[in-house]
């Protein structure tokens, strides 16, 4: 029977992140994942991470995982993929099924990273092929470069729901509503923004009843819930659809916390079933610890920090790192992870309505149920009286509205002009003071996309308006198109004044818009004339 | 026309060499080591398999192997999950049918 010091069952984030720190402090690792390729979840984020630098904010998903791989290499830790594991035993035994066999390891301590499964609801015709969960049409278009359908309506307004929904119209994929039983978009207000200004129809309070199809789906219905989350008769609406996409939560995969006999707890707001865990990951059983997902649904970048806090755990349990040693690193890791637990969105909020932000300025419940900021809305979130704002010259307008854990656009700004402090969740602010150069770097690292550049002055009449864009095609300079607004709704002809592609940018290109100046704080997306956005 | 051409963040999608297969009998192409799920999917298949009590079509679930709503007979074996089984030259795909495969005529081919 082979040994080793750490064995690691998951090669997501987590898992990977705690065989790195683990193997660094001397220990010979194991990792055990089901699937042929390492790295989780992570190859099909594609888009740019939130929180600040220490946490590899404005990196997009899938670069981080080609760096946690690099890493796991360098460290010698050893990854066996097609390595299901199926059983745990007394004294850190595991039973792992790699091809055909089933082989014994043994190790002197385990962490469990097997991250999370997707939830899903039933409906009339939830079974027909065309109904897929949104980690399906993620794997598929991100992974493989298939579409998961041409016309897809998703269920589902977490971040994941927003994400996904998104990424379907990069993929060439038409959106054609988001649809949530609950009163309020569960996710970001800024991925949400970015849906909305294409024009897809957020749905609130909405589920969906039937999905239409006798082989596949080719159709579905939704109507309005009462407060019981009943449907309520005569309110239905129907699409014609050929996939619905399913983004209704995940639970945590922790099948082998409880067959080790690790006390369990069934918490809702960790997302169900898991394992009693010390902050850094230890569970009942003394040298068994758990990271990621599985000990409570959260994100890639906390399931980060939580690994790499658990493999610095066991180092110190087997003396492979001094508890002086782990103490202090302990200490530096846990700040990062509570800068990522605070705001609107931290774990212990969840589902909690918010009437204002930290600054005191009450939220746009536009955004929540509509998706996009209101007039009434940029009153007070642009002329805030901890900013100075400009209505002439070249200048940022930022349409970050809730309390997130994300700081990049401050540390983007070369010229000062943006300005969040300390805290991460707090707004950014304008400082005016500080004249900006238009240099568009802060277009790029807003991973919300909430950032454009706004100039009044650009010509007699007329105002540019510079707008964070991945789609293709790529607009080209000259071209005509329409101006939309934050609803999506059409407002003018726009033309293409400038189109910015840069390494720095990774991927986002910085299309100017030139639009009456009226429309200067409305306009803010292009379509262009011939074809839908990411058609 | 299911298949991303260029990618706005990623590029041209990586791809194996083409190569054939058959779908309950009819020629298809697809490119090797991607999942047989996806050629399939590339193909306009969406129905991979009937239930065996109430022969309901079933497809694509999740993709990560973890529903077994895809499974296939690849090769003569059944309950093979096409999203997670690379696709190689001339394997033999059957609709499944409960757990044999389903019968299809010669004329359908």
């Amino acid at each position: 029977m082979k040994r080793y010091d750490l064995i690691v069952v998951g090669a997501g984030p987590a898992g990977l992140s705690a065989a790195i720190e683990a193997a660094r402090c001397g220990m010979k690792v194991a990792v055990f994942d089901e699937n042929a390729k390492p790295g989780g979840q992570l190859f099909k984020q594609i888009h740019k991470f939130f929180g600040s630098k220490e946490h590899q904010a404005k990196i997009r998903g899938y670069k981080i995982g080609e760096t946690l791989l690099a890493e796991a290499d360098e460290s010698g830790v050893e990854v066996f993929l097609n390595a299901t594991v199926a059983g745990i035993y007394l004294d850190k035994e595991v039973l792992v099924q790699i091809g055909e066999a089933m082989t014994h390891f043994k190790a002197d301590t385990i962490i469990i990273a097997t991250g999370a499964a997707e939830n899903m609801v039933t409906f009339d015709g939830w079974t027909l092929p065309g109904v897929i969960g949104a980690g399906a049409a993620q794997t598929m278009m991100n992974l493989y470069g298939i579409k998961p359908g041409q016309r897809v309506l998703m269920l589902g307004s977490g971040n994941v729901g927003l994400v996904v929904s998104f990424q379907l119209m990069q993929a060439g994929c038409e959106v054609v509503a988001l649809v949530d039983a609950a009163p309020r978009i569960g996710g970001y207000g800024v991925h949400a923004a970015k849906i909305a200004r294409s024009g897809v129809p957020f749905y609130l309070s909405h589920t969906i009843t039937k999905a239409d199809g006798t082989d596949c789906v080719t159709g579905v219905t939704i109507a309005e819930v009462d407060e019981a989350f009943t449907p309520i008769p005569g309110t239905e609406k129907h699409f014609d659809v050929d996939t619905i996409c399913l983004a209704v939560g995940l639970s945590p995969m922790s099948q082998l916390l409880k067959m080790a006999g690790c006390n369990m707890v069934d918490d809702p707001r960790r997302g169900g079933q898991v394992p009693l865990v010390s902050e850094n990951g230890q569970t009942s059983i003394p040298g068994l610890f758990a990271a990621g997902d599985v000990s409570g649904i959260e994100e890639a970048s906390s399931a980060m920090i939580g690994g790499r806090m658990s493999g610095l755990a066991a180092a110190a349990y087997l003396g492979f790192l001094s508890e002086q040693d782990k103490d202090k690193r302990l200490a530096d890791l846990e700040i990062a992870l509570d800068s990522l637990h605070q705001g609107m969105f931290a774990p212990g909020s969840k589902g909690q309505a918010f009437a204002k932000t930290d600054e005191g300025i009450a939220v746009s419940q536009s955004l929540l149920k509509k998706g996009y900021l209101d007039d009434t809305d940029l009153e007070r979130f642009f002329h805030r009286s901890d900013q100075t704002d400009k209505k002439s010259g070249i200048h940022p307008v930022i349409e970050c509205t809730q309390n997130i854990p994300c700081n990049p656009c401050q540390d983007a700004c070369t010229r000062g002009c943006i300005k969040i402090g300390k805290t991460i969740t707090a707004l950014p602010r304008i400082d005016a003071a500080n004249s900006c150069t238009g240099c568009g770097l802060c277009i790029a690292s807003c991973s919300g996309q909430a950032i454009f550049l706004v100039d009044e002055d650009y010509a007699p009449g007329y105002a540019s308006i510079t707008l964070p864009y991945e789609f293709l095609p790529l607009p080209q300079k000259g071209q005509l198109g329409t101006a939309l607004s934050r609803s999506g709704q059409p407002l003018s002809t726009a033309e293409i004044i400038d189109v910015r592609s840069a390494k720095a940018f990774d991927h986002t290109t910085l299309v100017t818009i030139k639009v009456p100046v009226a429309q200067a704080m409305t306009a803010r997306f292009f379509k262009p004339a011939t074809h839908a956005a990411g058609q | 026309m299911n298949r991303i051409n260029e990618h706005p963040i990623l590029g041209e999608p990586e791809k194996g060499q083409l190569v054939s297969f058959y779908m309950d009998g009819k020629p298809m192409e697809g490119y090797a080591g991607e999942p047989i799920a996806v050629a399939l999917k590339a193909a306009g298949v969406m129905t991979h398999r009937y239930t065996q009590k109430n022969h309901e079509p079933r497809g694509i679930f999740c993709a990560i192997g973890r529903c077994t709503d895809c499974v296939m007979i690849v090769d003569g074996v059944p309950n093979i999950r096409t999203c997670i089984t690379p696709l190689v030259s001339g394997m033999q795909i059957q609709t499944q049918d409960g757990v044999t495969a389903l019968e299809v005529s010669d004329e359908t081919l």
